[in-house]
C-alpha cells in the first residue's frame, strides 16, 4: 500500500498494485520507443537533396530594353519593365496561391482563380490579397543588369 | 484479458507437440515477420528511389549515404529478403520432412511452393532495380534464358513482355519496379493470406489424431494431449519476433548491402561476373552445358518435381503427422534430402569461385 | 526450453533487441556528417569534402566551389563508402594520366578549346600535348630505330603509345604513330633500349628515388615533385615551373647507345649553378639563373599539335628572341586587347605582374608572345623569372659590343664568349 501524506487530501482508495504500476511503466517505455520511432522516421522522411535554384539572373546589357517596354523572364518567373524612373521588375508568382499569372492588355491575370493585378503589381480583383512581389534589381558598373529572386 | 484482434487470428489452442521450436523450427512464422519488415522497409524505400536509368544507382546511393537512417532502412530490407528466402526453403524442408504435405495439406503446399517463386522473383527484382553493374550481367543472362525458349517467336515474344524493349534498358527498369511493388507483391499478399487460410482450415500445424486410451492417459499421451492457448502462442511469436529483429539489426548495422558504380560509369571488366546468391545453383548449371536445359528446364523440373511430391509419392498416414521423419515418407525425405544437397553444393560451388 | 516464465523471456529478448538497436546507433554516430558542396560548373552536389575536407586548393585557377571534385577526378560523388566513392574516378590519383586526361582536364569546354584569345594560334592542349615529343618519346624511338637498321629513315613512325593526329593539315605529313613494343623488334640493341631508356616519357612509371619522381601526364611538369617521394599525394597544379621539375627527366644523366644503359650523373649538386646542367654541358648566365620555363615557350614544351621526328623540328628560341642581334632588337607586340593571350596569361600566372593594353611585350619568331617580357619606360627590357619571382634588365645585343655574325645564332656560337666557367665560381 503506498501512503500519501498531502495535507488535506483523501488518501485514494485504489493505489496502483505493484502489476499495475509494472504495466504502466512498460507501456510508457514503449510509448517512449514509439516516439523515438518517430522521430527517426520524420527525420528519414524529411531529406533535401541540396538543390540550389538559381537565385541571379543576368539579364544582359541594360540598354537591350527599350525604355517604355515590358520583358517577359520566363526563367525567372518574372516581369521586366523600363519605366520613366527606371527598371521595375515584379514576379509573376500569383500571391493567392502560386500560379503564373499572364499579361493581358495592360493589365495581369492568374489563370487559375482569376486574380488580376495592375502593372504597379496591385490587386484589382480577385481571390489573391497581396500585390505581386517586386524584385530586386542592379545595374552594374559595365551597364549589365541584375535580378535577384529572393 | 480479453483477445485482440491479433489473437483472434491466431486458433484459440494447438497442441503443444507441434507448437514446439524444434519441431516447426518457426520458419514459417519467421518467413511471415520478414515479409513484413519487407514491407515497411520497402515502403519506406519508395519515398527516395528512383525508377528511371540516370536515376536509379543514384537515388540508391541518396537512401546509403544521405538520408538519415537510410542506409539502415535499406539494409534491414536487404538482410530481410535473403533471410526470407533461407526461411522458405527452410519452411519447405520442414514441410517435406515432417510429412507435412500429405493429405488435406497438398494444395496448401501448392500455395507455399507458389509463395516460394514469388519469393525468388522479387529478390530478384529487387536487385535488379539497384541498376548498377553489379547487377548488370544478371539481367542480361536472366533475360536472355527467356530468349532460349522455344519456339524461337515464343521466347522472343517472353523475352519482349519482359523487358519491355529489344534489350535491357529504362522500359525494363519500370517493369521491373512495377513487378516488384505490386506485380509480385500483391499476389504474394493475397497467397500469404490464402496459405495462413489454408493452415488452419486444414486443422492446424500437422498433427497426429488424438487416441482414448482407456480412460487412463498414461505419460506419452499426456504430453501429446498438451494444448497452448493462443496468448501463450502469441507470446512464443513475440519472442521470436523480438529476436529476429535483433538479429536483422545487427546484420544491417555491420554488412551494408552491396552496392557497385551506377551501369555504363565503368569501362574496367570485370574478371568473373556472379549471379545473386539465391541463382548462383542456376549459374553453376548453365557452365555444364545448353542454356535451356540447364537454365530453364532443369530449375523447372526441380520444381515440378517438388510439387509432385505429394501427388506422386507414398503420404505419411495420419499416425505419422507431427513428427520429424515419417516411416512412410522416406522416398519424399531422399528426394527432399538430395535437392538440398545439390541446391547447398551448387550456392557453396558458385560462392567459393572467386 | 529453460522454465523461465514467458513474461521474463519477452523482457530478455526485448532487452537483446535494445541492444541491437543502441550497437546499430553507436555505429551510425560513427560514421562522418555529410559535408555537401554544389560546384557552380556543374551544379550536381557532391560529398567528397565529408572525408578530404583538408586537401589544399589544388590551384588559384582551380577553386574548389567552381570546379568541385568530380568534374576533374570523376568518382560517385553521393558516395560516403571509400571503395564505392574511388570506383570511378578517372588515371586512379591522377586524372591527368594521358589515357583520361580529354575526359578530365578536356570535358566540355576546357583545354581541349579552339584558341580563343588574340595571339593564341593553337590552342587545344591537349590534343597538343597527347601529340608532343615529350608525351609520344617519338624522336627519341625513331632515333634508336634508324641507327640500329629498324627503319629507313630518321623519320617517326612508332611512340610510346599509339596516337593520331586529329587536328590536319600537318606541317609533317606524319599522321599517326603505332605503338613501339620493344618485344617485337629483332635487334637485341633496340629491345634494350625499350628496357632501360623508356623511363621519361608523359605516360612513363619513374625510375624509383625521390631525383626522379614526377607524375604521369600533365601532372609530369605542373605538379612539383622534384625530392619528393610519390607516397604522399601532392594536390597542387602550378604555372610557375621551376628548373627542377625539368630535371627530373632533363639533366639525369646520358644514356649510352654503346651498351644501351642509362648512366646517372655522378656529381653533387651543391648549389643551383651546379645542379642545374650536367658537369659537360656549356651554358651562359642566364640560362641557370632563369627556370627552363623562362625561356621555352608553349608550343616547345607542349607541342604544335602536329606529330614531329625530332625535338629540332620543335624547339627554335634561341637567344636573339629575347636579345636581338646586332641588326635588330628582339620582336615585339603591343597589346591592343583586353583579350589578348598574353594578358590572360600574366594573369594566372601568379608570379609576375598583370599587363595592360598598351605594354609591349616580346614575341617569338613564330608569334608566341614572351609575355614575362616587356618594355618598361626607359625604353629598356625587363624580364620576370616564373618561377623564380627575380626581375631582370635584358642587355640588347643592338649597339654592344658583341662580335657576332647575323647568320650565326645558334647557341653554340654565343656560348663561345659567354660561358660560365663552373670552377671559376665560388
Amino acid at each position: 500500500m503506498i501512503k500519501m501524506s498531502l495535507r488535506g487530501t483523501k488518501r485514494r482508495s485504489n493505489p496502483l498494485s505493484r502489476r499495475e504500476w509494472l504495466t504502466l511503466a512498460w507501456k510508457g517505455m514503449l510509448a517512449f520507443c514509439g516516439l523515438l520511432g518517430l522521430d527517426g522516421l520524420l527525420r528519414f522522411l524529411s531529406y533535401k537533396p541540396e538543390s540550389s535554384p538559381p537565385t541571379v539572373f543576368r539579364l544582359g546589357l541594360a540598354t537591350k530594353y527599350p525604355p517604355g517596354s515590358r520583358t517577359l523572364i520566363p526563367e525567372a518567373r518574372a516581369l521586366l519593365i523600363q519605366d520613366t524612373p527606371g527598371f521595375k521588375a515584379y514576379s509573376l508568382v500569383c500571391t493567392h496561391l502560386g500560379c503564373q499569372v499572364k499579361v493581358i492588355g495592360e493589365g495581369l491575370t492568374c489563370p487559375c482563380h482569376g486574380s488580376r493585378f495592375d502593372l504597379q503589381g496591385n490587386v484589382l480583383n480577385g481571390p489573391a490579397t497581396q500585390p505581386l512581389h517586386p524584385l530586386v534589381l542592379e545595374v552594374q558598373p559595365k551597364g549589365d543588369l541584375i535580378l535577384y529572386i529572393i | 484479458m480479453r483477445p485482440s484482434f491479433f489473437h483472434h487470428l491466431h486458433p484459440p489452442t494447438i497442441p503443444a507437440d507441434q507448437a514446439r521450436w524444434r519441431f516447426t523450427l518457426g520458419a514459417g512464422g519467421l518467413s511471415l515477420f520478414l515479409a513484413a519488415v519487407l514491407l515497411v522497409t520497402g515502403l519506406l524505400l519508395m519515398f527516395y528511389y528512383v525508377p528511371t536509368p540516370e536515376e536509379a544507382a543514384l537515388s540508391v546511393q541518396t537512401l546509403t549515404f544521405l538520408v538519415p537512417y537510410g542506409g539502415l532502412v535499406r539494409h534491414l530490407h536487404y538482410w530481410a529478403a535473403q533471410f526470407l528466402v533461407i526461411t522458405a526453403v527452410i519452411h519447405l524442408g520442414r514441410v517435406l520432412l515432417t510429412g507435412a504435405y500429405a493429405r488435406p495439406r497438398r494444395f496448401n503446399y501448392l500455395l507455399g511452393l507458389g509463395l516460394l517463386i514469388l519469393i525468388l522473383l522479387l529478390d530478384f527484382t529487387g536487385y535488379v532495380l539497384r541498376w548498377d553493374e553489379g547487377i548488370r550481367w544478371a539481367l542480361v543472362v536472366g533475360t536472355n534464358l527467356l530468349k532460349t525458349i522455344p519456339p524461337t517467336n515464343l521466347g522472343q515474344a517472353f523475352y519482349g513482355l519482359v523487358i519491355g524493349g529489344t534489350e535491357p534498358g529504362a522500359a525494363t527498369l519500370v517493369r521491373f519496379y512495377a513487378w516488384h511493388i505490386v506485380g509480385l507483391f500483391l499476389p504474394l499478399l493475397v497467397l500469404v493470406g490464402w496459405h495462413i487460410f489454408r493452415v488452419r482450415r486444414d486443422g492446424g500445424i500437422a498433427a497426429p489424431p488424438l487416441e482414448v486410451a482407456d480412460g487412463i492417459l498414461l505419460g506419452d499421451e499426456l504430453r501429446r494431449r498438451e494444448r497452448i492457448d493462443r496468448f501463450e502462442l502469441v507470446r512464443r511469436e513475440t519472442i521470436a519476433a523480438l529476436l529476429a529483429m535483433a538479429v536483422l539489426l545487427v546484420f544491417a548495422t555491420f554488412l551494408p548491402a552491396p552496392i557497385a558504380p551506377p551501369i555504363g560509369t565503368t569501362d574496367q571488366q570485370v574478371a568473373h561476373a556472379q549471379a545473386p546468391w539465391f541463382f548462383l545453383w542456376v549459374q553453376g548449371l548453365l557452365h555444364l552445358g545448353d542454356p535451356f536445359w540447364m537454365g530453364v528446364l532443369v530449375p523447372l523440373g526441380i520444381l515440378v518435381l517438388i510439387a509432385l511430391i505429394p501427388y506422386v509419392l507414398p503420404q505419411p498416414p495420419p499416425e505419422e503427422q507431427g513428427r520429424w521423419l515419417p516411416r512412410h515418407g522416406r522416398l519424399a525425405q531422399v528426394v527432399t534430402v538430395v535437392m538440398l544437397v545439390f541446391l547447398i553444393v551448387f550456392t557453396l560451388r558458385g560462392l567459393l569461385e572467386k | 526450453m529453460t522454465s523461465m516464465p514467458q513474461y521474463v523471456k519477452i523482457l530478455l529478448c526485448s532487452f537483446f533487441l535494445l541492444l541491437a538497436v543502441l550497437l546499430a546507433g553507436w555505429r551510425y554516430s560513427q560514421q562522418p556528417k555529410p559535408v555537401a558542396l554544389t560546384p557552380v560548373l556543374s551544379k550536381e552536389t557532391e560529398y567528397c569534402l565529408t572525408c578530404h575536407a583538408n586537401l589544399p586548393e589544388i590551384s588559384p585557377s582551380h577553386p574548389v566551389e567552381t570546379f568541385g571534385c568530380v568534374i576533374c577526378h570523376g568518382g560517385q560523388r553521393l558516395a560516403l563508402d571509400a571503395d564505392l566513392a574511388h570506383s570511378t574516378m578517372r588515371g586512379g590519383r591522377n586524372p591527368s594520366d594521358l589515357s583520361v586526361v580529354e575526359v578530365s582536364c578536356g570535358g566540355s569546354n576546357c583545354h581541349n578549346r579552339l584558341p580563343n584569345h588574340e595571339g593564341d594560334l593553337y590552342g587545344n592542349q591537349i590534343q597538343r600535348v597527347q601529340t608532343s615529343l615529350q608525351a609520344t618519346y617519338a624522336g627519341a624511338i625513331a632515333q634508336v630505330r634508324y641507327a640500329f637498321g629498324a627503319q629507313p629513315d630518321p623519320s617517326a613512325r612508332m611512340g610510346a603509345f599509339a596516337v593520331q593526329d586529329t587536328t590536319l593539315p600537318t606541317s609533317t605529313n606524319i599522321t599517326s604513330l603505332s605503338i613501339f613494343d620493344p618485344k617485337s623488334e629483332m635487334n637485341p640493341a633496340i629491345r634494350s633500349f625499350g628496357e632501360n631508356c623508356l623511363y621519361c616519357h608523359l605516360s612513363a612509371n619513374p625510375l624509383p628515388g625521390p631525383a626522379y619522381a614526377h607524375l604521369v601526364g600533365c601532372a609530369a611538369c605542373h605538379t612539383p615533385t622534384a625530392n619528393t617521394t610519390l607516397e604522399q599525394p601532392i594536390h597542387q597544379l602550378t604555372l610557375a615551373v621551376p628548373y627542377t621539375q625539368c630535371n627530373i627527366c632533363h639533366n639525369r644523366g646520358n644514356y649510352s647507345m654503346l651498351d644501351m644503359q642509362f648512366h646517372p650523373r655522378q656529381d653533387q649538386a651543391v648549389d643551383r649553378l651546379r645542379d642545374y646542367y650536367q658537369p659537360i654541358a656549356q651554358f651562359t648566365h642566364c640560362e641557370w639563373t632563369l627556370d627552363c620555363v623562362d625561356c621555352h615557350t608553349r608550343v616547345e614544351a607542349m607541342g604544335d599539335g602536329d606529330l614531329h621526328s625530332s625535338k629540332k623540328e620543335v624547339q627554335y628560341v634561341q637567344c636573339r628572341t629575347c636579345h636581338g642581334t646586332l641588326a635588330e632588337p628582339p620582336l615585339t607586340r603591343t597589346i591592343i586587347s583586353p583579350n589578348d593571350l598574353a594578358v590572360y596569361l600574366a594573369f594566372i600566372n601568379p608570379v609576375v605582374g598583370d599587363l595592360q593594353v598598351g605594354d609591349t611585350i616580346v614575341v617569338t619568331e613564330k608569334g608566341e608572345p614572351v609575355w614575362n617580357m616587356r618594355r618598361v619606360a626607359d625604353g629598356n627590357f625587363e624580364l620576370y623569372g616564373k618561377a623564380s619571382r627575380k626581375r631582370f634588365t635584358v642587355p640588347l645585343v643592338l649597339n654592344s659590343k658583341c662580335q657576332q655574325k647575323e647568320d650565326e645564332q645558334a647557341a653554340r656560337y654565343c656560348h663561345t664568349c659567354h660561358i660560365v666557367e663552373r670552377n671559376s665560381l665560388k
